[in-house]
C-alpha cells in the first residue's frame, strides 16, 4: 500500500469510526434496548447490520495501517518484519472473521 | 558558568565522554557561540563547525540542553547550567561537536532542489506575480542547518529512505513556485510508503526551527496536495 493510500486509509476509517461510535452512545442514552432480544433484533436490523460491518472494516484497516507504520518505524531485520506483518495480518483476518460471525450469523 | 561538553577524538578515544569547562561569560560575550570560541581559545582541541555567527550559515547547529539549535544566536545568559553542548542528534559524529551532514545533503538533493521547467526561457527572466512569490514566503529561508531532521523520531527510525522535514519543507518550497514544471513529479515521487508519509506529525522540527518556519505545515501541504492530485 502507497503511503498516500494508507494514510487517506487512516484518515477515513477515523472519520467514519467516530461518527459511528458518537451514533452508538446517542443510541445507548436515548434508546437503550430493554431486553436481550430486542438488542438482538436491533443488532440483526440490515440498517445496522452494514453500517457495523463498515465499522467492523474500518477498524481493522485503521488498526492495520496504525501496527503496519509502528512496524515500519522499529523493525529493520527484514525476515522479522515481514513475519510481524504476517501476523498481525493473519490477526486482523481472525477479527474479521469472528466479527462477521457475530454481526450476520448471530454467533460468538 | 558551567560547561558540559561532548568530546570524541577518533584518532584516540575509544568513547566519547563530557567534558566540563569553566568559564564566566565577558561583557559583550551574549551569545554562545561567542563562549565557545572562548573556551576553544582555552583549549583549542575542542571542534566545532561555525561560520556566518549572525544565524545565516546553519553551520553551528548542535544540542543545547537537549534541544537543538544554532550557538550563535542563544543567549548564553538564561541557559540551564551546566550548559550541555552534543551534536547534532543522531548525525555520525566526525569529532566533538562535528557531525557528518552527508546522509542530510542526499535527502535534500533527492527532492531535487532546484527549477525545473523545459519551456525555452525567457529574454530576462521568469516573472512571478507577487501572490506567486509570497506563496514561498516560509520556505525559502531554510538555511540547512539540520535542527529539524535531527530533531526528527521519523527521521532517526529510517534515515535513509525519510526525506526528513528539511528536505521535505525544500520539496514544498518547489512545489509550490509558479515558475516549475515538475509539480506532478515531484508529487509522484514522495507517493511511496516512507519518502514523505514516515512523517508522524510529532512536529518537532517546527518546534526548533531556529529559523521559524515550520516543516511540518509544509508537509501537510504536500499530503493536501498528493490527496487531490488523487482524484
Amino acid at each position: 500500500m502507497s503511503g498516500l493510500r494508507a494514510w487517506m486509509v487512516q484518515r477515513v476509517s477515523a472519520v467514519y469510526m467516530l461518527f459511528f461510535i458518537v451514533f452508538l452512545l446517542a443510541h445507548f442514552l436515548v434508546d437503550p434496548p430493554r431486553s436481550y432480544a430486542a438488542w438482538r433484533d436491533w443488532v440483526m436490523s440490515p440498517a445496522i447490520g452494514v453500517s457495523a460491518s463498515v465499522f467492523g472494516a474500518a477498524l481493522l484497516a485503521h488498526a492495520w495501517v496504525g501496527l503496519r507504520d509502528v512496524i515500519l518505524d522499529y523493525v529493520r531485520p527484514a525476515a522479522l518484519r515481514l513475519s510481524l506483518l504476517g501476523l498481525l495480518a493473519l490477526a486482523l483476518a481472525t477479527l474479521g472473521v469472528w466479527f462477521i460471525r457475530i454481526v450476520w450469523l448471530g454467533h460468538g | 558558568m558551567k560547561f558540559s561538553i561532548f568530546r570524541f577524538n577518533p584518532e584516540h578515544d575509544e568513547k566519547p565522554c563530557m567534558q566540563d569547562y569553566e568559564i564566566e561569560p565577558q561583557p559583550g560575550e551574549i551569545m554562545l557561540l561567542d563562549v565557545i570560541l572562548r573556551i576553544k581559545a582555552m583549549d583549542n582541541t575542542l571542534t566545532f563547525r561555525k561560520s556566518c555567527r549572525e544565524g545565516v550559515c546553519g553551520s553551528d547547529a548542535m544540542n543545547i540542553n537537549g534541544r537543538n539549535g544554532l550557538a550563535c544566536i542563544t543567549p548564553v545568559r538564561g541557559l540551564k547550567e551546566p550548559v550541555r553542548l552534543r551534536p547534532l542528534p543522531s548525525f555520525p559524529v566526525i569529532r566533538d561537536l562535528v557531525v557528518d551532514m552527508t546522509r542530510f545533503f542526499k535527502q535534500y538533493h533527492s527532492i531535487r532542489p532546484y527549477l525545473i521547467n523545459g519551456e525555452p526561457p525567457p529574454e530576462k527572466e521568469r516573472l512571478q506575480s507577487p501572490e506567486d512569490r509570497d506563496k514561498l514566503d516560509g520556505l525559502y529561508e531554510c538555511i540547512l542547518c539540520g535542527c529539524c531532521t535531527s530533531q526528527c523520531p521519523s527521521s532517526w527510525w529510517n534515515p535513509e529512505k525519510f526525506v526528513g522535514p528539511a528536505g521535505l519543507l525544500q520539496a514544498e518550497r518547489f512545489i509550490a513556485d509558479s515558475r516549475d514544471r515538475a509539480t506532478r513529479d515531484r508529487l509522484d515521487d514522495l507517493k511511496s510508503a516512507y519518502r514523505l508519509f514516515r512523517c508522524r506529525t510529532i512536529m518537532n522540527c517546527t518546534e526548533v526551527c531556529p529559523k521559524g518556519l515550520a516543516p511540518s505545515r509544509a508537509i501537510e501541504k504536500i499530503r493536501l496536495m498528493l490527496v487531490k492530485e488523487s482524484f
